[in-house]
C-alpha cells in the first residue's frame, strides 16, 4: 500500500513527468515570448481586405496561472512522493500520517488516560464526568445489540441491568466478556428430548415455583439439562448457562419461547471487542457495567 | 523552432494532429495507470486474504443487488477518526478477490468494511429483517424478503466460480463441484450475514503491508 513504484517504472514515470512539465513550459513561454510572432501575423494569407488568420497568445493572467501551476507542481514533487520511487523531502506516506495521528493523540491525552488506568473500579464509578464518557462508548459499540439504555432487547439480547449475569457480574467477568466474547452453545433437543419434549418445557416453566419432584418433566430434565443448568435450575456461569428458577429469562419464559429454545436450541454470540478497544476504554465500560 | 512554426506546422497536417492529440492525452494514462498495472505488490493479496466461498459469494452478489453499496462503502480511509471508528485502515492487497470491488462513494450508512465480526449473526438477522427493532434511530430499509428466498435462486453459482476461476482466482475443482450443494437449504439472509461477516477479516494490525 505505502509501497512506491520501483526499477524500471519508477524511472518511467519520473521521466515521463519531467519531460511533459518541460514541455508544457517550453510550450507556453515560447508562444507568449515568441518574437516572430507579430512578424508571423503579417505573412498570414488575407482575404476580402481584412479577413487574416493570425495567432493572438491567450491574455497574460493565463500564461501567470499556468506558471503558478507548474511552479506548484515541482515544489510538491519535491516535497511528496509523486515522481517514481522517491519519497519526497517530507518523507510522507498515509501510513505515517495515521502513526502521526495517533502519537499527537497519545501526547495530548497519556495523562488523562494514565489516571483513568491507575484509577480503581469504584474511583471511576464515582466520576461523572468519566461515567458520561462511558455511556457514550456504550452507546457506540454496545447500543446495537443491549439497547441504547443496556437493558438488553429483541428477546435475545441480555439485559446488563438486571441481577442476572449469564456469563458472570463479576468486573474479572465483565471484561473477559468484552475483550474475548462469548459463545453460548445450546444443541437442539428435539431428538433427544423426544415425545418428553412438552414435559420438559412445562417443567422448566415451572422451576421458578420450587418443589415439583412429581412433575412428568423432571425426569428428561435430570437428564438432558441438568449438566449446564444445574439440578434446581439455577444455571452455570462458567458455561453461560441461564438461571431458570427466576423470572428473568433471555429467550423469553412464555411455554412458546422456551419450547422453541429446545427445538432449534440458542446459540447467543458476544462478539470479542480486544482488537476494537483499548483498555482504557474497556477499563471505562467495565466500571460502567460493574455499577 | 518556436512554439508558434510548430503550431503552424502541426495546424497544417491533419495526420500529426491526430497523433498529437492522441500522445498528449495518453501521458496522464502512461504516468499513472501503466507503472500501477505492473506492480505486483498492489496485485498481491494480504496475509489472510481468501477467495470467497460459493456461499459469501452468493451473499456478495445480492449485497449488489439490494444495493447496500449505495449507502455503505467499503474502505476505511487512513484517518485517525476512521481507523478509531471502524478499524485499520483498507489495504489494496485486500480486495484482489473483488470483482467488481464495493469501495463506494456514499456514506448514507456507517462504512461495512470492518464490518466482519463485529455483530453476532442473530443480529444481522434481527437487523436485516427489521432494522428498527434492534437500533430505534436507523434509516436503513427493510429487507424482509431476504429470509424467505432461497440462496440457491440467485444465479448460477458454479458457473460463477468457474468464470472467476478464468480470472485467476484459485478455486480447485472441489470447491467448484460442491459449489451447488454448499446453497442447499439456506436462504438469501444466510449468504449474505456469511459475506458480512469475512469482510475485512484478511487484514489484522500487524500484518505486512
Amino acid at each position: 500500500m505505502a509501497d512506491l513504484p520501483s526499477g524500471f517504472w519508477s524511472g518511467w514515470i519520473i521521466v515521463l513527468t519531467l519531460v511533459s512539465l518541460a514541455g508544457v513550459a517550453w510550450l507556453s513561454i515560447s508562444i507568449y515570448f515568441s518574437k516572430d510572432a507579430e512578424t508571423q501575423a503579417d505573412h498570414e494569407p488575407v482575404w476580402d481586405t481584412d479577413l487574416k488568420e493570425g495567432n493572438n497568445a491567450p491574455p497574460m493572467w493565463w500564461f501567470w496561472m499556468l506558471f503558478a501551476a507548474m511552479i506548484f507542481s515541482l515544489i510538491y514533487l519535491m516535497f511528496f512522493p509523486g515522481l517514481g520511487s522517491y519519497s519526497g523531502l517530507l518523507n510522507w506516506s498515509q501510513g505515517s500520517r495515521v502513526a502521526d495521528s495517533y502519537a499527537n493523540y497519545e501526547a495530548t491525552f497519556a495523562d488523562s488516560r494514565q489516571v483513568i488506568s491507575d484509577a480503581s473500579l469504584e474511583e471511576l464509578q464515582n466520576d461523572l464526568d468519566l461515567m458520561a464518557t462511558a455511556e457514550r462508548i456504550f452507546t457506540r459499540e454496545c447500543s446495537p445489540c443491549h439497547g441504547p439504555d443496556g437493558r438488553g432487547q429483541a428477546a435475545m439480547f441480555p439485559n446488563l441491568h438486571d441481577i442476572d449475569w449469564q456469563w458472570g457480574g463479576t468486573p474479572e467477568q465483565i471484561e473477559q466478556s468484552i475483550r474475548q466474547g462469548r459463545n453460548a452453545i445450546m444443541i437442539s433437543w428435539q431428538q433427544m428430548l423426544g415425545n418428553d419434549l412438552d414435559a420438559v418445557t412445562e417443567y422448566v416453566s415451572l422451576l421458578s415455583e420450587g418443589n415439583n419432584q412429581s412433575h412428568a418433566g423432571k425426569a428428561g430434565y435430570d437428564q438432558n439439562c441438568v449438566v449446564c443448568h444445574g439440578p434446581t435450575g439455577d444455571g452455570n456461569q462458567l458455561l453461560g448457562a441461564p438461571r431458570l428458577n427466576d423470572d428473568t429469562w433471555l429467550y423469553g419464559g412464555d411455554i412458546d419461547s422456551i419450547r422453541m429454545s429446545l427445538t432449534n436450541g440458542r446459540f447467543g454470540v458476544m462478539p470479542a471487542f480486544d482488537q476494537r478497544l483499548d483498555d482504557v476504554q474497556i477499563k471505562l465500560l467495565v466500571a460502567l457495567l460493574a455499577r | 523552432m518556436s512554439g508558434l512554426s510548430l503550431h503552424k506546422k502541426i495546424e497544417e497536417n491533419a495526420g500529426l494532429l491526430i497523433f498529437g492529440i492522441l500522445f498528449v492525452s495518453a501521458i496522464g494514462g502512461l504516468v499513472q495507470i501503466l507503472p500501477i498495472l505492473n506492480q505486483d505488490s498492489l496485485s498481491t493479496a494480504t496475509e489472510n486474504t481468501r477467495v470467497y466461498s460459493a456461499v459469501e459469494l452468493t451473499g456478495r452478489d445480492i449485497y449488489i443487488r439490494e444495493g447496500c453499496s449505495v449507502c455503505h462503502s467499503q474502505q476505511v480511509r487512513p484517518l485517525i477518526a476512521e481507523v478509531e471508528r471502524y478499524g485499520a485502515y483498507s489495504r489494496a492487497g485486500e480486495f484482489v478477490y473483488d470483482r467488481p470491488f464495493l469501495w463506494g462513494s456514499k456514506r448514507t450508512g456507517p462504512d461495512l468494511h470492518r464490518v466482519g465480526g463485529k455483530f453476532s449473526d442473530d443480529w444481522h438477522r434481527i437487523h436485516l429483517i427489521d432494522p428498527r427493532s434492534v437500533v430505534e434511530a436507523s434509516i436503513m430499509p427493510a429487507y424482509p424478503w431476504l429470509a424467505d428466498r432461497d440462496a440457491s435462486d440467485t444465479g448460477n453459482i458454479s458457473a460463477k466460480l468457474s468464470a472467476l476461476r478464468i480470472l485467476g482466482h484459485p478455486y480447485s475443482d472441489e470447491d467448484i463441484d460442491n459449489a451447488d450443494a454448499d446453497l442447499q437449504g439456506i436462504k438469501e439472509i444466510d449468504a449474505l450475514i456469511a459475506y458480512l461477516q469475512m469482510l475485512g477479516t484478511g487484514y489484522s494490525e500487524g500484518d505486512s503491508s
